[in-house]
């Protein structure tokens, strides 16, 4: 099936921002504006993601702009990358498919007082004892099994509540976003259907393009920054990329259903089903937003159990506790949520519900949620890459609250479909050409590497290039991978 | 008939059928290609009734489509042959299949959820067809 490029119009704004016209399309309320460099741009025009871009605009109480990041790809509804801001006095909207499916997704890095020296002889070891102990794929349950009410105090608290199990400790929780927990959760919204679906899987990688990655500090650009957060060259790291698991994507499921012929309730045009939304000041809109601030909890919950257990399988490889290994978490970022936050907003100050989308915040230094120990440096972020090039740890900067609502990218953005890069890898083995680039990939599934291999992404350089230069958050560190497991 | 097709970052679902309850069928088994490698390896050794309400089609069929994830998600249950039968009220399925045997079904995908965007049922000059993305 042909997948056609975008033909309408992107007017050049600067060497890292495009505008599409709030005259491409009556019914968008707002411009969209995608940041993409010059070779980055011609990514977009090749598929639909601009058209999606564009559809944004139509939502109600849109503020500024509907924005994409420099790793925009097509998606449902919102394209990936994206981000918009809606004004609940302006009778803004809140849409579940601009969090999506995968409530909080996220990323955390660990860091360690190991370095590659220390790690390189046994990360064939180290790999396997992860693989074998880190539920991933599909179907695999995880050790840690909640009932229903228990959950429910999950969702409520977030890794506090795992505090009082010993799963997490105060230094987690103060180096989470948000701390881990979004007040104004509801999890009695939150259907049976998907309190069945989470009882098992907290603690659980998943699958697709979610993984457990063990990295070097392969250069660091910031050295002041890097220092604060504890990073220095060499230095052995974790990385962890997951989110809501079965839980979340009920709840976003659940939510559509709901939304089912309630924009027309409204009053709301829109082009496209997948953007399905309600006044943030309506019964169905208050419903989804409890709802979803629950699953983002259990999200953190997820990665609290994640490093929980990779901190586990360092103590049995390397033989020591989790402590003498110094496996301190730097910091966890949400890069699916929504958000009530204040901003800067034509002279005045607003509090506006921020949608990312694939799109991670990125405040700047001497934002009062930026941790205090961060708070000179700006909050850090992290950006996943491929397996087989490179990550990144940024800061956020200035300028993210100048022209973004706070955000920045998420991660490389995917530039091949699955199905291509699965024809793409016929006849190859992708976990041996990874291991001859010092990678020891190991997955459930041949498949899942394929569809995952590093060609099947752009390169995540060229995305951290333009959100540096575009003053949106500014590199610290380029991260290395040497070993991944994947669901 | 079933096929996948290309979406970036998900996975699309085109199913074709001469008459309406083939295409719920055949959209199950287009599913079921989805979450395994070999659809014929899920053998019918158990048999469950599935009921799902709904008067609009398209939703109908999303709702189908949804019940049969969210019973591979908690009850590991993998179905390969289904009698539909769709009525102004909803419908009734005989599900046939089995739990999930990691070595023998390699599961291949977690398709997180259907998704309504591009999402299109719709009647053609030799029956029906129905177009989806799943999220991957």
């Amino acid at each position: 099936m042909n997948n056609p490029g975008f033909s309408g119009p992107l007017e050049r704004v600067n060497d890292c921002c495009w505008r599409i016209p709030s005259s491409y399309k009556t019914g968008m309320r707002v411009d969209g504006l995608i940041y993409a460099s010059d070779e980055l741009i011609e990514h977009v025009r090749s598929d639909q993601a601009a058209e999606q871009v564009a559809n944004v605009a139509f939502l109600p109480g849109i503020q500024v702009a509907s924005l994409a990041m420099p790793d925009i790809h097509w998606g449902y509804g919102f394209t990936i990358g994206g981000v918009c801001a809606t004004d609940p006095n302006e009778g803004g909207v809140i849409s579940p498919g601009g969090v999506g499916y995968d409530i909080n997704c996220g990323v955390r890095l660990v860091r360690s007082k190991l370095f590659h020296k220390d790690v390189g002889p046994h990360i064939e070891t180290l790999i396997e004892e992860m693989f074998r102990n880190v539920p991933c794929g599909v179907g695999r349950a995880g050790k840690y099994h909640f009932n229903h009410k228990e959950l429910r105090q999950l969702m409520q608290e977030g890794p506090t509540w795992l505090k009082q199990r010993g799963l997490a400790t105060d230094a987690d929780i103060e180096h989470t976003e948000s701390r881990g927990r979004l007040d104004g959760a509801r999890p009695d919204f939150v259907s049976e259907r998907a309190l069945t679906r989470g009882m098992k899987q907290c603690g659980t990688l998943g699958s697709g393009n979610h993984f457990m990655e063990v990295q070097v500090v392969d250069e660091v650009f910031d050295e002041e920054a890097a220092e604060v957060m504890g990073l220095e060259q060499d230095m052995v790291c974790v990385m962890i990329h997951s989110g809501s698991r079965g839980l979340g994507y009920q709840v976003c499921d659940d939510a559509l259903k709901t939304l089912r012929g309630v924009p027309e309730k409204y009053g709301i045009d829109l082009p496209d089903r997948q953007l399905a939304c309600a006044p943030v000041a309506s019964p169905e809109g208050e419903q989804y937003v409890g709802a979803m601030r629950a699953a983002a909890n259990y999200a953190w919950c997820n990665r609290q159990l994640l490093m929980w257990q990779a901190r586990e399988v360092f103590e049995t490889v390397f033989g020591q506790s989790w402590q003498e290994l110094g496996m301190s978490l730097i910091y966890d970022v949400a890069h699916n949520i929504a958000k009530f936050e204040e901003h800067a907003i034509d002279g005045g100050r607003k509090k506006v519900w921020v949608h990312r989308k694939g799109a991670t915040r990125a405040f700047p230094p001497g934002h009062p949620e930026v941790p205090e120990q961060y708070r000179q440096i700006g909050q850090p972020v992290m950006i996943p890459g491929d397996m087989g090039r490179a990550s990144w740890v940024l800061v956020g900067q200035e300028g993210s609250m100048q022209q973004t609502f706070g955000t920045t990218c998420h991660g490389a953005g995917r530039q091949m479909s699955r199905t291509k890069a699965v024809r793409n890898a016929k006849g190859r083995r992708i976990d041996q050409e990874l291991r001859a680039r010092g990678v020891i990939a190991r997955s459930r599934s041949w498949k899942g590497l394929a569809e995952e291999q590093p060609d099947a992404y752009k390169d995540v350089n060229l995305v951290v290039d333009v959100v540096h230069r575009a003053g949106l958050s500014k590199k610290v560190a380029r991260m290395r991978p040497i070993g991944v497991i994947k669901g | 008939m079933y096929e996948t097709f290309e979406h970036t970052a998900d996975l699309g679902l085109l199913v074709e059928a001469a008459d309406l309850n083939s295409l719920f069928a055949e959209a199950g088994r287009g599913l079921l290609s989805i979450l395994v490698e070999d659809v014929d390896a899920v053998l019918p050794r158990h048999e469950v009734t599935i009921e799902v309400s709904g008067t609009e089609r398209d939703y109908l069929l999303f709702d189908w489509l949804s019940e049969l994830l969210y019973r591979y998600e908690t009850e590991q249950l993998l179905f390969s042959q289904f009698d539909v039968t769709t009525g102004p009220n909803g419908l009734t399925a005989i599900a046939r299949g089995e739990s999930l045997d990691a070595e023998r079904h390699e599961p291949t995908h977690e398709v997180k959820a259907i998704t309504y965007h591009d999402f299109v049922v719709e009647p053609t000059a030799n029956g029906w067809q129905a177009k989806l993305i799943v999220d991957i």
